[in-house]
């Protein structure tokens, strides 16, 4: 169960990927809650592109020799270089000053205080520290670099023996006296060199450059550690958590970031565990051979293997798997760069000694993702044997007793948690090395994590038909409060299909009868289902749903006898696009358990009740003619051809009724687009619904990746400023944007007594770890049962509504009261729930935008 | 291997394929695969990267680099280290690379000891001064098996496109190959060495007179090497250690137990799994109609027995199940193969896994246990 939300949410499986997606009760269970980081798949890092056919590792060493040697240098000056590589901080971003109304503070202030600690430490540095950046230029002019660095530093005792240097520009902790400095250097050949060394900018601590910088210097301190770096983190491979049992290695390690915070610059840093697997690609397929039958071998590969991250034996590099390619094997050959060919035994042996023992594997393909210069993009190929998987597979992650193992290694609880965080501090202050590199750069950190209060606001009134009833607000759940209780809205069950294959008649019986059982005190009304045996076919099920279903069916419930997902996927098309009927599909195995049932069968009951347009509860919402949308992208992995956009929006005041749309977004189109006529709809369903138009809109976005921000606020906010004017001359409602993210290495800790606990749900932050160009706020809403919490980033990046910080964040904290799929609090609000949901239905299954017929229920639940 | 040469219009463009610097780096790479030394040190390591195409060489089982650029060394020096695949499967092998900082012109001791000693573009960066206590440093008191020398042939210098007199501004000289051959010939003379001379970079047809655009000597030393270090070479040291890596081996107990436990634990539960009454592996539950064609693959045979030895496993010795306990006897475990050759013997496999894995109460067995099949899903 756990891990896949968060694989979900951001789309990584593969296509044809089973794993029971949103089936029966495993959508019931369906928990967002905290996800150890470690289960993190890291953002698949840049692969370089290789010239020609060449195998995986090669393309870089030869290719950019030139560019590596400053690589340093490059990120530092990409802000005016226009971005080679992505700002994963979105630096320089600077919505605050265009809001009038968050100038003087953006604090809220209601709620109790608590006393918190996170997983920051402060950057230090001596007073009036600065960083003298400089410009070197050669007279007679000199071409290689390490001529230029070994002229330059004869004159050590000006520079100084700290400096960063890239062949033009030079660092320096100090100021050098003079604007211009002039000094000769021979070359050993008895040449004389004019150096001229200008300084060109006198950086103060905060410059974004410095910044940038201080990252720099503290990957340089990471490598000195002996950390190896994954992806964008790094990781201690001396001290590995081993689990034989699955073949796993578990790398422990950190993520982290230097960044300008509210008061100071400081490091973030979280403990960040990198599964690794000591099997090869080819280790797996030969084990997954003997495990399924032979002519499902290939389909059994490619639905394991296709979207795994892998990495290569003989450098330090990891590729996506796109694809397999069984016609070739490593006795191919392939064009070398200098227009020879080579196998690929004949290269691994050549070039890193590597032995490959079986020649009739199957080769990998990775679509590298950057392009160089005009290039075509051109496919690596990868050698089985010669790659490590990493991750875990879908198959893994649906392996509760493993997911179980794994989670006892890397899901900490608070103190711990801090333990480990406290580690890498130790580490820098115990190395002499990097003392020495951070004293000569006048640079320290603090040496105890950051500690400041926060603010816990108080928890909801649930309100159901005619009940009010508060929840522990420990737990964040009213499923207890919530029993036996009439619904806000229960919608009858007069006309409906239950679908069954002959083995599980049975089943389909005890489920009939618990929800007889269960709906009456919900308040639904409840005929007896048009019972339909089917054969176990896809096209049976298609055949019988074609035939029974009438313009009066108020849904279709479908048991299913695996989770096979092409079953899945042609019912849920054929009922959201031909035959725009609510349905539910329900896994045999579910109610397997006759001591269950019940329990699920209540679950499936309220399920069903919201996707035919009913509701459950509701908070209290003091702010009118509001309307709140909700926004989250799918990205379809595979393919890799198009995304998709979950639009949704409120329809009435109390945020019990949501109209939806979705965007599906072709290769080069732009999300945006498809988004605006999305509003366009909302706003007219809104004027039927209300026959007025909203005053406000706050728009929930969720799906944006680090270092879209710009994007965003430059392209996709005009465009619904735009989409507003258009509705009428009239018509001027405020608009406020606000930005989830859900993924953030911002941990939180109470202190209470002497120990570290999580926050309670509830708990806000808008003080020293935000932003002071951003307006922008933590909330925990969500209680875990293990591990630590994970907070979920607000940062609003256009709000014209005036409302205070406090209202803003009380009605976020309410609106995560409101997903229905789950009787308690969640990550993020409601509406970004619903828009991952249906966007996620329609990116897996659907592939098309649903019929707009269905446009006003919950049917993607 | 040998380079080839283009002539563009009229002007003579010597270009070698590969690369001249990467003829030099197969040389030396050829050059160890022949003799298997098993302590290299690379004089003026520069980038490291010959190093770095070294430590590839299963053979090689420490690495040393010593340069007089600190800077230089330090730029690339993590490219050096142990790779996550490393970690993931320990080589057989031990591997140690060290970087010096410091002159071919001093003698340390973390020098002695090598069976190859390379110098590849070195000599003719040298000060008079240091050229001249060259050869008392390496075949004097570094004394490898084999030093290997190279520096280029002035005599090609004609053919090639450089305009100043020497092919790199740094360069102090540039023999001809009787001024390298005069000077290699005295070296080894007076240390006790004989010498070979060869080179890359072949000369264009027509041209061959003028010889290899790189000379190269190789050196022999001919007398044993007495094990004891003489106790006047125990100098002070005169280098300084910039980067030291050590990578895991399986000679390192730490990584063996390791590798050992984890292919014992594998390996059990693949033969729980295929004990009666175990639950059959997923994937087994669906029904679908099989319409995929026939896979050409075949995993090779040899992986197949290796990995489960159906037939290495001995019958009279059957694990047996005792509620959720599985004891599977330990001379099963040690006839699976891996485990097999990671030990050698059933002793040493004995004293690997225990304290590691539960034993039975003669010690005969190793118990294993199933987890409860409850899945919560």
């Amino acid at each position: 169960m756990t891990g896949r939300a968060r694989a979900r949410a951001r789309g990584r499986p593969p296509g044809q990927e089973t794993a029971v997606p949103s089936v029966g009760a495993s959508s019931i269970q369906q928990t967002l809650l905290n996800q150890p980081p470690g289960f993190r798949q890291p953002q698949q890092p840049h692969v370089p592109t290789s010239l020609s056919e060449e195998p995986g590792g090669r393309g870089r060493q030869r290719g950019s020799q030139r560019l590596q040697i400053s690589a340093g240098f490059q990120e530092m000056s990409l802000a005016d270089r226009g971005g080679r590589r992505r700002d994963f901080h979105d630096i320089g971003v600077n919505t605050r000053q265009a809001m009038e109304h968050v100038q003087e503070s953006k604090t809220g202030s209601s709620g109790v205080m608590i006393k918190l600690t996170t997983n920051y430490f402060r950057l230090m540095s001596r007073p009036q520290w600065a960083l003298y950046q400089y410009h070197v230029s050669y007279n007679p002019e000199m071409e290689a670099r390490r001529l230029r660095s070994a002229l330059l530093f004869q004159h050590e005792e000006l520079i100084g023996k700290t400096h960063a240097f890239d062949g033009s520009i030079l660092f320096l902790p100090k100021n050098l006296g003079n604007k211009v400095t002039e000094v000769f250097s021979r070359t050993r050949n008895g040449e004389d060199v004019k150096i001229t060394i200008t300084l060109t900018n006198e950086l103060p601590p905060t410059s974004p450059t410095c910044l940038q910088f201080y990252n720099i210097i503290f990957r340089r301190l990471l490598k000195m550690l002996n950390l190896q770096q994954i992806g964008r983190n790094y990781y201690n491979p001396s001290d590995p958590i081993s689990i034989p049992k699955h073949r796993l290695m578990v790398w422990p390690g950190f993520a982290s970031s230097i960044l300008q915070y509210e008061q100071s610059i400081m490091l973030c840093t979280d403990v960040s565990y990198k599964v690794l697997r000591s099997e090869t690609v080819l280790d797996f397929m030969c084990s997954l051979y003997r495990q399924v039958e032979e002519q499902r071998f290939r389909d059994a590969c490619a639905k394991e293997l296709i979207g795994l991250i892998v990495l290569t034996k003989y450098n330090n590099r990891t590729y996506r798997v796109d694809d397999i390619d069984w016609d070739a094997s490593p006795q191919c050959t392939f064009t070398k760069a200098d227009g020879s060919e080579i196998t690929f035994v004949d290269y691994y042996k050549r070039q890193y000694n590597q032995e490959i023992t079986d020649l009739k594997q199957p080769v990998l393909i990775s679509q590298s993702k950057r392009r160089r210069g005009t290039l075509v993009q051109v496919p690596v190929v990868l050698i089985p044997e010669l790659c490590f998987l990493t991750g875990l597979t879908e198959k893994m992650r649906s392996d509760f007793n493993m997911m179980k193992d794994l989670s006892s290694h890397t899901r900490l609880p608070p103190d711990q948690r801090q333990r480990e965080i406290g580690r890498l501090i130790d580490y820098i202050r115990k190395d002499d090395n990097v003392q020495k590199e951070l004293r000569d750069w006048g640079l320290s950190f603090d040496s105890n994590l950051l500690s400041f209060p926060g603010r816990v606001i108080q928890g909801e009134k649930i309100l159901q038909s005619g009940r009010v009833f508060d929840y522990n607000p420990q737990l964040a759940d009213w499923s207890k409060e919530m029993r036996g209780a009439p619904l806000i809205c229960a919608k009858p069950l007069e006309n409906w299909l239950l679908l069954y294959t002959r083995r599980n008649y049975e089943l389909a019986n005890a489920l009939l009868q618990n929800l007889f059982k269960v709906t009456p005190s919900m308040g639904i009304r409840m005929n007896k289902a048009t019972m339909i045996e089917v054969e176990d076919r896809t096209e049976s099920y298609l055949r019988v749903l074609q035939q029974s279903i009438t313009p009066d069916t108020n849904i279709a419930v479908c048991l299913l006898s695996s989770s096979r997902k092409d079953k899945y996927d042609a019912i849920k098309k054929y009922l959201c696009t031909d035959c725009p009927v609510p349905s539910q599909c329900v896994l045999a195995r579910t109610l397997s358990k006759p001591q269950a049932v019940m329990t699920v069968a209540t679950k499936i009951a309220l399920q069903m009740n919201c996707k035919m347009g009913g509701e459950l509860w509701t908070v209290e919402i003091p702010l009118k003619q509001v309307m709140v949308v909700g926004i989250d992208c799918y990205h379809d992995t595979l393919s890799g051809k198009h995304s998709i956009g979950g639009f949704v929006a409120n329809l009435n005041q109390t945020m019990t009724r949501w109209f939806s749309r979705c965007v599906v977004q072709g290769r080069g189109q732009e999300i945006v687009d498809g988004l605006k006529a999305c509003l366009q709809t909302a706003l007219r369903d809104w004027f039927k619904w209300n026959k007025y138009l909203p005053s406000r809109v706050i728009v929930y976005r969720d799906g944006v990746g680090d270092g879209q921000l710009h994007t965003l606020v430059n392209y996709e906010v005009p465009q619904f400023l735009d989409c507003l004017k258009s509705v009428g001359k009239d018509y001027n409602p405020k608009l406020t944007v606000i930005v989830v993210k859900k993924r953030v290495n911002t941990r939180f800790f109470a202190q209470s007594g002497g120990s570290l606990k999580n926050p309670p749900p509830g708990t806000v932050v808008d003080v020293e770890v935000t932003r002071p160009e951003w307006y922008d706020f933590y909330i925990v809403s969500q209680a875990v049962r293990s591990g630590c919490v994970a907070p979920t980033h607000y940062n609003v990046i256009y709000d014209t509504s005036g409302l205070k910080p406090d209202h803003l964040q009380r009605l976020t904290y309410k609106l995560c009261h409101m997903y229905y799929n789950w009787s308690g609090v969640i990550r993020v609000p409601a509406p970004c729930q619903y828009a991952h949901k249906l966007a996620f239905l329609v990116g897996q299954s659907i592939h098309r935008e649903p019929n707009l017929l269905l446009s006003d229920r919950l049917y993607y639940l | 291997m040998d380079g080839t040469f283009q002539e563009e219009g009229s002007a003579r463009i010597v270009k070698f394929r590969p690369p001249l610097y990467k003829q030099r780096y197969q040389f030396i790479k050829d050059l160890v695969e022949k003799y298997k030394p098993k302590k290299v040190a690379d004089l003026g390591c520069a980038d490291c990267s010959l190093l770095w195409m070294l430590k590839f060489c299963s053979c090689i089982e420490v690495l040393s680099g010593v340069d007089i650029c600190a800077s230089v060394m330090k730029e690339k020096m993590y490219k050096l280290a142990p790779l996550p695949g490393d970690y993931l499967q320990p080589s057989e092998r031990s591997l140690t690379i060290t970087l010096h900082h410091g002159s071919v012109a001093h003698k340390d001791p973390c020098m002695l000891g090598f069976d190859l000693v390379t110098c590849i573009e070195l000599i003719e960066h040298l000060e008079q001064s240091e050229l001249k206590k060259f050869p008392e440093v390496v075949f004097g008191f570094m004394a490898p098996s084999i030093v290997v020398i190279s520096t280029p042939n002035s005599e090609f210098n004609p053919l090639l496109p450089v305009e100043t007199s020497f092919r790199h501004p740094d360069h102090k000289f540039e023999w001809n190959r009787a001024q390298f051959q005069n000077w290699a010939l005295e070296a080894a003379r007076c240390y006790d060495y004989s010498v070979e001379f060869t080179g890359v970079g072949q000369p264009p047809r027509g041209m061959e007179k003028v010889g290899f655009c790189t000379q190269i000597g190789v050196f022999v030393r001919k007398y044993p090497l007495s094990e004891a270090i003489q106790p006047e070479k125990a100098t002070k040291a005169a280098y300084k250690t910039v980067f030291k890596a050590v990578y895991p081996s399986l000679k390192e107990e730490k990584y063996l137990q390791n590798a050992v436990v984890t292919e014992v634990i594998f390996s059990a539960q693949s033969i729980m799994q295929r004990l009666p009454g175990h639950r059959l592996m997923a994937g087994h539950e669906d029904n679908g109609d099989p319409t995929e064609t026939k896979p050409k693959f075949q995993p090779s045979m040899n992986r197949f027995s290796e990995d489960l030895g159906k037939g290495a496993v001995a019958r009279s010795l059957e694990p047996f199940v005792n509620g959720n306990a599985v004891s599977i006897p330990l001379s099963t475990l040690f006839s699976f193969p891996k485990v097999r050759r990671l030990c050698c013997s059933f002793e040493r496999f004995c004293k690997l896994i225990s304290g590691k894995v539960t034993l039975s109460s003669d010690g005969s067995a190793a118990i294993f246990y199933t987890d409860c099949e409850d899945e919560e899903n």
